[in-house]
């Protein structure tokens, strides 16, 4: 479980990333963060890991202070992807940088062997293996950042906008993976501008603005407050927007257009 | 790291010595580092650096030369035993290292102070090839994004379990490795992307580009400029002619 108490974090220059953030996370719950840049969601998520330490208040993560331990030991237990694939990548092989965690957290070579093949596959990035990870496309990279991670089976995998340079295969795979954790009981959180993505996953949604959380809760419920949406810049998933148009519509928006559609020939018959 | 390097990194600022014509206060600490050289004794030189603190309160700087000369402290206390070690006299020691802050304050005084946009005008007046110039003014920009990018590398690498604080010298020099890779590629790759991107935006396409700022020194400026010459004189003079002075 992780738990945020009253915390708030100044950086150097003055800048308040968070506010006075107090937030809940149980295992196994799958939860997406969503906002408007500089909302102070990396900002959030970097205090799970305990690259940074609250200024006031306190991150407990299964019941552990962050201050009262170190990044490289949260990390066994908490995976986090950042934006950035560039600012991590260095091995000379795709397998030897998956590897990298693993050797860190003392796996032995048959298990690094065994997690590194296993993600390589779940990511289909096998026919890289052996390749440099720095000749890999902006997209590949990204799912090479998302295999680390996953290698070394963290219970909480934390993804920094998992779907940037993702062509449209990639993001539908990815859904079916963080449902895969979901249902595994990791506990994931995602960080997302990209809303039609994670509207299928159907995570409970946490919305923030300006180092504060504006909202929280389901996805049904919280993609259908447009003036909360709207005040924190994110998009409407457009199942929802077209719910909402209906008029008479059923309990629950949409979760795939599939069900829209039975909805609608319903409907139909009915007149 | 971040903290010891704030002695040199421009940042912005209001102060009245921020908004002086860059070329008066390079004008003012380059005479400030020429003082420092004609110093003959300890207390001239507490005088140099009291004026130079007066300057650094004038542009709101104070903390962060205080910084700086927490930073060259290391280097003139090596310098400090060295000569104590050749010439066994204590005030001539003494004055080799403290001159070594001096000068390094005078010269940070310069570059906090001044933004690379006004580094660049300072250069095109000594009409410096404009390659070489835009070369450097870029080196000097891109200083405080490399620094961010290292604390960004630092933060991933840290979170895949790479224990950056942990073993002895060698094992340290070694963790240090996943995180220059990722610093060198994206340096190295920055730059071919910033020379496509200046490219396909004509540099180079004229051979006398027009600038968006004509920097022109206002009377203001010129009146500091004619203060700081007609001071420097001063000193110099009381130097060599007025203050008793210990020999060398
Ligand atoms: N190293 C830093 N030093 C100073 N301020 C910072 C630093 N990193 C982030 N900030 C500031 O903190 C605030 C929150 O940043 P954060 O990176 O958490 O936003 P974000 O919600 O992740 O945005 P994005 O959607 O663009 O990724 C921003 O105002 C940002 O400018
Ligand atoms: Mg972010």
């Amino acid at each position: 479980m992780i738990e945020f108490q009253d915390v708030s974090f100044v950086h150097q220059n003055g800048v308040i990333a968070l506010d006075r953030v107090s937030v809940k996370i149980e295992a196994g719950e799958t939860v997406a963060i969503v906002g408007e840049n500089g909302a102070g969601k990396t900002t959030l998520v970097k205090h799970v890991t305990g690259l940074l330490k609250p200024s006031t208040g306190s991150v407990l993560v299964d019941g552990i202070d962050t201050r009262a331990s170190s990044t490289a030991a949260l990390s066994r237990k908490v995976g986090v992807a950042f934006q950035n694939p560039d600012h991590q990548l260095f091995s000379e092989s795709v397998e030897e940088e998956m590897a990298f965690a693993l050797r860190n957290f003392g796996f032995t070579a048959e298990l690094v062997e065994n997690r590194v093949s296993w993600g390589l596959r779940l990511f289909g990035l096998e026919e890289y293996r052996k390749s440099s990870p720095l000749v890999l496309s902006g997209g590949e990279k990204k799912r090479l950042t998302l295999a680390c991670i996953m290698a070394w089976d963290p219970d909480v995998v934390i993804l920094d906008e998992p779907t940037v340079g993702q062509d449209a295969i990639q993001k539908e795979k990815l859904t079916g993976t963080i449902r895969m954790l979901g249902s595994t009981g990791k506990t994931v959180i995602v960080v997302s501008h990209d809303i039609e993505f994670l509207w299928p996953i159907q995570p409970r949604v946490v919305v923030m603005k300006e180092g504060r959380i504006l909202g929280d809760g389901p996805a049904s419920r919280l993609m259908q407050e447009r003036e909360l949406l709207s005040s924190a810049r994110v998009a409407q998933p457009q199942l929802v927007a077209f719910y909402q148009a209906l008029d008479p519509r059923p309990k629950d928006p949409f979760v795939d257009p599939l069900e829209a559609r039975r909805w609608v020939a319903g409907r139909a018959e009915i007149t | 790291m971040m903290w010891l390097s704030g002695g040199f990194i421009f940042r912005r600022g209001t102060s009245v010595y921020h908004r002086l014509d860059p070329r008066v206060k390079l004008l003012i600490s380059s005479l400030m580092f020429v003082t420092t050289l004609l110093v003959r004794s300890l207390y001239e030189l507490a005088m140099v650096i009291a004026f130079m603190v007066a300057v650094a309160a004038v542009a709101t700087v104070l903390r962060r030369v205080a910084r700086t000369m927490a930073l060259t402290f290391i280097f003139s206390t090596v310098i400090f035993v060295l000569n104590l070690i050749v010439t066994k006299n204590l005030e001539t020691s003494a004055l080799y290292a403290v001159r070594f802050v001096a000068i390094v304050v005078s010269t940070s005084l310069f570059f906090i102070t001044t933004s690379p946009d006004e580094l660049e005008q300072v250069m095109k007046t000594f009409r410096l090839p404009r390659d070489v110039v835009f070369a450097f003014v870029t080196a000097v920009r891109f200083i405080p994004v490399m620094m961010l990018d290292t604390l960004q590398i630092m933060d991933a690498q840290k979170s895949r379990g790479l224990e950056l604080e942990k073993g002895n010298i060698i094992r340290r020099v070694r963790n240090m490795i996943p995180v220059l890779i990722p610093l060198v590629v994206n340096s190295v790759v920055r730059s071919g992307e910033l020379a496509e991107a200046m490219e396909s935006r004509a540099y180079g396409a004229v051979r006398r580009p027009t600038s968006l700022v004509e920097y022109k020194a206002s009377w203001a400026d010129k009146v500091v400029a004619f203060a700081a010459v007609a001071i420097f004189v001063l000193t110099a003079y009381s130097f060599y002619f007025v203050l008793p002075t210990t020999v060398l």
